[in-house]
């Protein structure tokens, strides 16, 4: 019985994240909001009969598309047989006569007339300034959507010259907004079509804190009137407040908007989150936040560094070791050097013949976790120089959660090798840093 | 880019230097609108007419303050004794009455006559240019002697506009003088599929009865024609119009140059009016008139000046029976404009976004009854600011924190010289400014990709490689855009310095 609440309540969830509707209506109250400026200025142009320009700009994933299609939505409602909506990408319809084509197919399959693919480009172009001007006398507005705006702005213009030269007449009715993640998408336009295109922009920004928090609460919190029995949806509701308020789910939440804060980034994570949700106990807790954010930030590089062999992890400290000790360029024999001294210094029992060695530095320059810095392929292998391609940081990620790692560290990565502690110990995760120790002792 | 002037500037400043030359050029030229405004005008010691400057109808009239009547007179040129200044400043300019911008039928009414499609009945500032062309049309169609003209012009200085007018005045001429009226043929090159067929639109225009020859192309049966003497002397003049005639130009050049010879042919009939925005289209490609002596004549359609927009938009708003616009906040419209291209679309697009912002402060603030309901300065600045401003600023500062980090290291690297640099570059000099933060750097395979969201954005140029690391980034944004966006935040303060 609880399995399948747990599971109806995922659905219900999953289902809320994929519909754009339901999450940027919680944005639409406002009259400062993108989607009140939008519907005022189309919905004015509809009923003034007057043509109008504009253009959306903002990062991708910011929702612009989405608030135009919840606009028209709004206004197909208000005003069923007074809108038709046209839409075109610049990706795909680049071409002038692609795009004329495709004006006059969807006006076809709008008016419900017969579209003919053999028509020339001026036959289109006549039949969509033809329709315009129908348009026009039967107070039909036709709003021309130009997603990837800047694409149609490569080459002469002639579709956006066309397009807005049409609008300059009084007998038709058009309104054209173009969306782009451009922010200079107007400077690209030539300056005929800057001139008949009107300034009007509208910035679609990433959202701040406090917005992010009312879209989770928004998204996350389970209706009460909803088939769910009541104290599971209070139970549900109520642990995911404490996790919102918790100190540790915000630190979650600015990690990932520090690399990118877009819409569509958070939707992914909270879909990821919720996942995650364990279908016996039915209820988020703040570890399917956590593992939903390691999905999306994912290293590749230490993936790779927890499948290697303790030999290979050696070899790279001992190149990390050459590094810091300010030697620019080393080789094979450089990096045996190092790693007899450690063994001299240190009576580690690893130790490894040369042969083996070489055929684990070889699985290193597969792996690209080194390469060779110069371009000579006359030497052999063990002459020619190389260097990690791995920063220090994430050496030492890799080497915290490599679970055979035996050995312990000694100066790695900061300068003060006297300051070691030079123990060796069967034990796994130790790490010897100079500030932060964790020893986990055996 | 140009700066707004001050909202609060005073009528005193404004009123500068040219106060007597504006009053002198609408009297030089013929609008119907000095007619009515003079007619209108009751007589008063500081009549316009008397071209006495302002300056001693200050002294004539001590009731009034200064500022405002020097500034109305150079305006208005009405001016009414008995009202008090600050009662001038908000009714209309010609005594109308303030209009309700609640009541839907004027809003509408008034944006329509805003417009940019909307084309008035008169078309003021204009004059001379229109004069020079109709007489050029009407000399060859009295001799019957073919000609090219070409027009030049910015974008939104009138070209078109004037053109349909010509056409129209050819018209009445023609009626009254008992002349021919040519055929007229108005061809927009843009929407041609190909530069020779224009040929094909000359030749049906000309010959619609015949049909059209396979075997030569339109162009050869055009210089054919044209170079024998007609059998049939009915044969009328024919005038083309091509818009927009950069769009014929090609690499050979052969179409535009072809286009221009039509007119030289001896028996030829066509008089050939070519409008573009380049002033020295004739010049650059067509240097081969020249030496036939037949270049086309030149009418350039200069850029509008303040004086002339707040002509046009108030010649616009005449039609209405009520005032809709404070004339400060026209000015300072028609300032702006002018200093930045002198496009009229732009203004009339201002003045409509002005109306807006008035419309908005309506819906916000319940009462309406103690606000003035005339579109003021600080609507018109704000319609003013949002043309001009670009969204960079806004943009980079809701950019998250790394991306922020990205563009203050790629500063820094640009600063010792070097205007592009590669990204394993840029990754090094990321890694440093993040060490100074103690912020842990991200990877380079999510720098990147950071990387090329910026770069969609227009704010990083990437190029390509093979390899990741060697693609090379330039910064497309200026850096003085970035120091003002990011001024707020300490670190990138200190890290810019």
């Amino acid at each position: 019985m609880g399995r399948r609440t747990a599971e109806e309540a995922q659905v219900l969830l999953r289902r809320r994240l994929c519909d754009p509707n339901f999450i940027f209506s919680v944005f639409s109250d406002s009259p400062d909001s993108n989607y009140s400026k939008l519907k005022f200025i189309v919905s004015s142009s509809v009923t003034e009969a007057c043509n109008n320009s504009m253009l959306l700009l903002g990062p991708r994933g910011c929702g612009k598309i989405a608030v135009l299609d919840l606009v028209l939505e709004d206004l197909l409602k208000e005003y069923p047989e007074m809108i038709s909506v046209i839409k075109l990408n610049g990706l795909l319809h680049c071409d002038d006569n692609c795009a004329v084509k495709e004006i006059a197919r969807q006006l076809c399959i709008e008016h419900e007339l017969m579209f003919s693919k053999m028509a020339s480009y001026d036959d289109n172009s006549q039949f969509m300034i033809a329709m315009l001007r129908e348009c026009g006398l039967a107070h039909k507005t036709v709003v021309f959507i130009l997603d990837e705006f800047d694409l149609f702005a490569q080459g002469k213009q002639r579709l956006l010259y066309s397009l807005l030269d049409a609008m300059q007449s009084v007998s038709s009715q058009a309104v054209v907004i173009g969306v782009s993640c451009r922010l200079d998408a107007d400077q690209l336009l030539e300056k005929r079509v800057r001139s008949r295109f009107s300034h009007r922009k509208l910035l679609f920004l990433p959202p701040p804190k406090d917005d992010l928090q009312r879209l989770l609460k928004h998204i996350l919190l389970l209706p009460t009137d909803s088939s769910l029995p009541h104290d599971y949806v209070t139970e549900f509701n109520s642990r995911i407040s404490n996790i919102l308020a918790d100190k540790r789910f915000i630190e979650v939440t600015d990690k990932l908007s520090d690399s990118d804060s877009t819409f569509s980034n958070f939707l992914r994570f909270l879909f990821s989150a919720v996942s995650y949700i364990d279908l016996r106990s039915g209820f988020m807790t703040l570890d399917n936040f956590k593992s939903a954010l390691s999905t999306i930030q994912r290293q590749p590089k230490l993936d790779c560094l927890k499948d290697c062999s303790i030999l290979e992890l050696y070899m790279m400290v001992c190149m990390k070791r050459l590094e810091v000790k300010e030697q620019g360029s080393y080789n094979f024999n450089s990096v045996m050097k190092e790693y007899k001294s450690i063994h001299d210094s240190f009576q580690t029992s690893d130790n490894y013949s040369r042969t083996v060695c070489i055929r684990a530095f070889e699985h290193l320059l597969d792996r690209q976790l080194i390469e060779f810095a110069d371009r000579g392929h006359n030497q052999s292998i063990e002459f020619r120089s190389v260097k990690l391609l791995i920063s220090s940081s994430e050496l030492h990620q890799g080497l915290k959660s490599n679970r055979s790692c035996p050995v312990s560290y000694l100066g790695f990565g900061s300068s003060n090798s006297s300051k070691t502690n030079g123990i060796l110990k069967d034990t796994k995760y130790v790490v010897v840093e100079t500030k932060s120790v964790q020893h986990y002792e055996d | 880019m140009p700066s707004i002037a001050g909202n609060r500037s005073s009528p005193m400043s404004i009123a500068g230097s040219d106060v007597s030359s504006p009053q002198k050029r609408r009297l030089r030229s013929n609008s119907a609108l000095l007619d009515d405004l003079v007619s209108s005008i009751p007589s008063n010691p500081c009549s316009p007419l008397k071209n006495k400057s302002p300056r001693r109808c200050m002294a004539d009239s001590p009731n009034r303050s200064q500022a405002n009547v020097s500034f109305l007179d150079r305006v208005n040129n009405v001016t009414k004794m008995t009202k008090s200044p600050k009662k001038k400043l908000l009714d209309s300019f010609l005594d109308k009455p303030i209009w309700n911008p609640t009541d839907l039928e004027q809003l509408s009414a008034v944006k329509e006559a805003l417009h940019v499609s909307t084309s008035p009945s008169m078309i003021v500032c204009r004059e001379d240019e229109q004069k020079r062309i109709a007489e050029f049309c009407k000399q060859c169609l009295e001799q019957e002697k073919a000609g090219s003209l070409y027009i030049c012009g910015c974008p939104g200085t009138g070209k078109s506009l004037s053109m349909e007018n010509v056409k129209g005045s050819l018209a009445v001429w023609a009626k009254e003088t008992g002349g021919q009226l040519p055929e007229i043929l108005t061809i927009s090159c843009p929407s041609l599929s190909s530069t020779s067929e224009i040929f094909n639109k000359i030749l049906g225009k000309s010959q619609p009865q015949k049909k059209l020859n396979g075997r030569s192309t339109p162009l050869k049966q055009l210089q054919q024609l044209y170079s024998k003497k007609q059998q049939s002397p009915g044969m009328k003049m024919m005038l083309v119009i091509a818009d927009e005639l950069d769009y014929l130009i090609t690499k050979d050049r052969v179409v535009l140059h072809d286009l221009f010879m039509l007119t030289t042919l001896p028996f030829s009939k066509v008089i050939l009016i070519g409008i573009a925005n380049a002033i020295d289209l004739a010049d650059r490609f067509l240097p081969k008139l020249q030496s036939l002596n037949c270049k086309p004549m030149v009418v350039s359609f200069r850029a509008y000046s303040m004086e002339q927009i707040i002509i046009i938009l108030k010649q616009r708003l005449m039609a209405l029976p009520y005032a809709v616009f404070q004339p400060q906040a026209l000015e300072l419209n028609a300032r702006k404009v002018a200093a930045a291209s002198g496009d009229m679309r732009k203004a009339l697009g201002i003045c409509r976004g002005a109306i807006e912002m008035l419309e908005t402060e309506l819906r916000e603030s319940a009462c309406t009854s103690n606000l003035s309901a005339m579109v003021r300065v600080d609507h018109m600045a704000i319609a003013l600011s949002r043309a001009y401003k670009s969204p960079i600023v806004d943009t980079i500062q809701s950019l998250p924190q790394h991306q922020q980090i990205i563009l203050c290291s790629a500063v820094k690297l640009f600063r010792r010289g070097k205007k592009d640099t590669t990204i394993g570059e840029l990754n090094k000099s990321y890694i440093d400014v993040c060490k100074s933060t103690l912020i842990p750097p991200v990877g380079i395979m999510e720098l990147s990709c950071m990387c090329r969201v910026l770069g969609d954005q227009g704010i990083l140029k990437l190029g390509q490689s093979r390899d990741d690391k060697l693609r090379r980034v330039t910064l497309q944004v200026d850096e003085a855009d970035i120091l003002f966006a990011l001024q707020g935040i300490r670190f990138f303060r200190n890290c810019l310095q």
